[in-house]
């Protein structure tokens, strides 16, 4: 028998169900609506449709797709950096951590401080009077690059962030390779196989689907990225590090460019959404 | 000899994973004489001073305020999310409802970039009134959190055997009453680990902060950054030093005491999704 019949269980989900069509679904109209509008911040309650004006204009802008491009580069970047490294982490130290499962706290850390904080504490970290990193750079080399202007910008948030995030791609590494049963790696090492032998035929394949989530998870994260280079450039240093989401806010709040802002939000939706598909289709969850 | 190369890596790891926490806490225990010439490792001369200023001249910085604005949202944005994806996932593990579209619907919610629901969102804020309030960032706050509080939820309701419930109802018992008084109980370890995770994700957000708040409900992350709007004599690392540590430490020390939890969940999320 059923435990929750069908109208109990759609009585369970309605209030969950009202709540976010409400703050997500009038959102999304909202957004439709403004994307096809002229609109301002004077009339907002009356936006006059004008077609897809908004759109051409955010298309045919060089700053979008600089955006674009940031976030592209970032996302695939970090989330491919921070993969490798969690792997090898999540390998080299699982003898270590086995049996100390204290050790993972530390590791853990750095994903409880907010993202926006992290920015904020580079700031300090980076600050070429008050930062250790440029002191002790400028103590024994003589010189220190300047860490935040247009060449290195980009480089220093890749390296923030995969600093930042690499331990989530530890993290789910280490626990499906704890997952792989030990008759498998018995059977391996009787047969003869080497240490690394049987990782490269017969744990990573066993891992292949964890490897693609986490992938897929941190290039999301990154592609939309926007607390630590807010707080740590706040898109300066010549625009060089406007993410998708920093340049969605900016045209917006300083630009005032609604219908551009909006417009560019539904294009993010629907590459986002494109991603989400082409992820459920590769572990095959979207056939369940 | 590996197992030394294997200390040494996990160190370098965790130090350089941690560093700008490890510089920031350094730094709030220097004094302004000293973070002028001393920008190194070493504290001379460690003093509480970024401490009691900060939390000593209230009128001067807000510190109770972004502390007190983040707590009440955080608890609204958890206590919410679970209050709404409780039943929702009693309902979608123990009936057909929801399984096939809204659950995963709702699960790619998670990966889908909230800055494109932020201006109208605004908007709607600014009509409701909602705009710079503690409730107003509590619903946002909401809507973060419920994508993980679901799955956590289902699958720990899912683990339950369905006996359990079926032996309740013979009882007598409706099915709202085996939620709550048979389910509710076996699942608390999950709906802790969701409201500590929920937490600490609510104390940490900051894009809707920064949108939605202004002066009155701003929070922790978003009055943070306030410090480092130099004005004139430029930033006052060590009392933004002593700002950063208090506003990362209430989600730090959860996730410490709860990492094996949160790790679990973590993953429960992502793989079993």
């Amino acid at each position: 028998m059923a435990i929750v019949n069908r109208a109990e269980g759609r009585a369970y989900l309605t209030p969950l169900v009202g709540f976010l069509l409400f703050f997500l679904g009038f959102p999304a109209a909202v957004n439709l609506i403004y994307s096809i509008s002229t609109v301002s911040f004077e009339t907002l309650r009356r936006p006059s449709l004008s077609g897809f004006g908004n759109y051409a204009a955010v298309l045919a802008d060089r700053e979008f797709w600089g955006a674009v491009s940031f976030s592209m580069r970032f996302g695939v970047l970090t989330a491919l950096a921070e993969c490798l490294i969690g792997l090898f982490l999540a390998v080299f130290l699982t003898p270590l951590l086995a049996k100390r499962s204290y050790l993972m706290a530390p590791l853990m850390l750095p994903l409880m401080v907010a993202p926006a904080m992290i920015g904020l504490m580079y700031r300090l970290v980076l600050h070429e009077f008050a930062g250790p990193v440029p002191y002790y750079l400028f103590e024994w080399f003589g010189d220190s690059p300047a860490f935040l202007d247009v060449n290195n910008a980009f480089r220093t948030l890749l390296v923030v962030e995969i600093l930042q995030w690499t331990p989530f791609a530890f993290l789910l590494f280490y626990m499906a390779y704890a997952a792989i049963p030990l008759e498998v790696r018995e059977a391996a090492s009787l047969d003869g196989a080497s240490a690394l032998k049987a990782l490269w035929w017969i744990e990573l394949p066993l891992m292949l689907p964890t490897l693609v989530i986490a992938f897929f998870i941190r290039f999301i994260d990154g592609f939309r990225v926007f607390d630590n280079v807010y707080a740590l450039t706040g898109s300066g240093a010549g625009g060089s590090t406007t993410s998708l989401s920093i340049y969605i806010y900016q045209a917006f709040f300083k630009g005032g460019a609604i219908g551009k802002a909006v417009a560019a939000s539904v294009v993010l939706f629907l590459a986002s959404l494109a991603v989400l598909y082409g992820l459920n289709w590769i572990t095959g969850r979207g056939r369940r | 000899m590996l197992n030394l190369l294997r200390w040494l890596v996990f160190s370098i790891a965790v130090l350089a994973m941690n560093f700008p926490v490890i510089v920031t806490v350094i730094t709030s225990f220097k004094s302004a004489r000293e973070l002028s010439f001393n920008p190194g490792f070493w504290i001379g001369e460690p003093t509480l001073e970024n401490y009691t200023r900060v939390l000593g001249e209230t009128d001067r910085f807000n510190i109770y305020g972004y502390l007190i604005n983040s707590t009440v949202a955080s608890l609204i944005g958890t206590g919410l999310a679970i209050a709404l994806a409780f039943p929702a996932a009693y309902a979608i593990a123990r009936s057909e409802a929801g399984k096939r579209t809204l659950l995963p619907l709702i699960i790619n919610l998670r990966a889908v970039p909230l800055i494109i629901f932020a201006i109208p969102l605004y908007m709607m804020y600014q009509w409701l009134g909602l705009l710079d309030t503690q409730l107003g960032l509590g619903l946002i706050l909401t809507i973060v959190n419920t994508p993980l509080a679901l799955v956590i939820l289902v699958n720990a309701i899912s683990d339950v055997p369905s006996e359990l419930d079926e032996a309740a109802k013979m009882d007598g018992a409706s099915s709202w009453q085996v939620m709550l008084k048979i389910i509710r109980p076996v699942v608390r370890p999950a709906l802790v680990t969701t409201f500590i995770f929920g937490f600490i994700t609510a104390w940490n957000e900051f894009l809707f902060g920064l949108m939605l708040t202004t002066s009155r409900a701003v929070p922790m992350t978003v009055g943070a950054s306030f410090f480092f709007a130099a004005s004139g004599g430029g930033v006052q690392w060590g009392t933004a030093s002593a700002v950063m540590v208090l506003g990362a430490l209430p989600p730090a020390l959860l996730g410490l005491l709860m990492y094996r939890q949160i790790s679990a969940s973590l993953t429960a999320g992502a793989v079993k999704g």
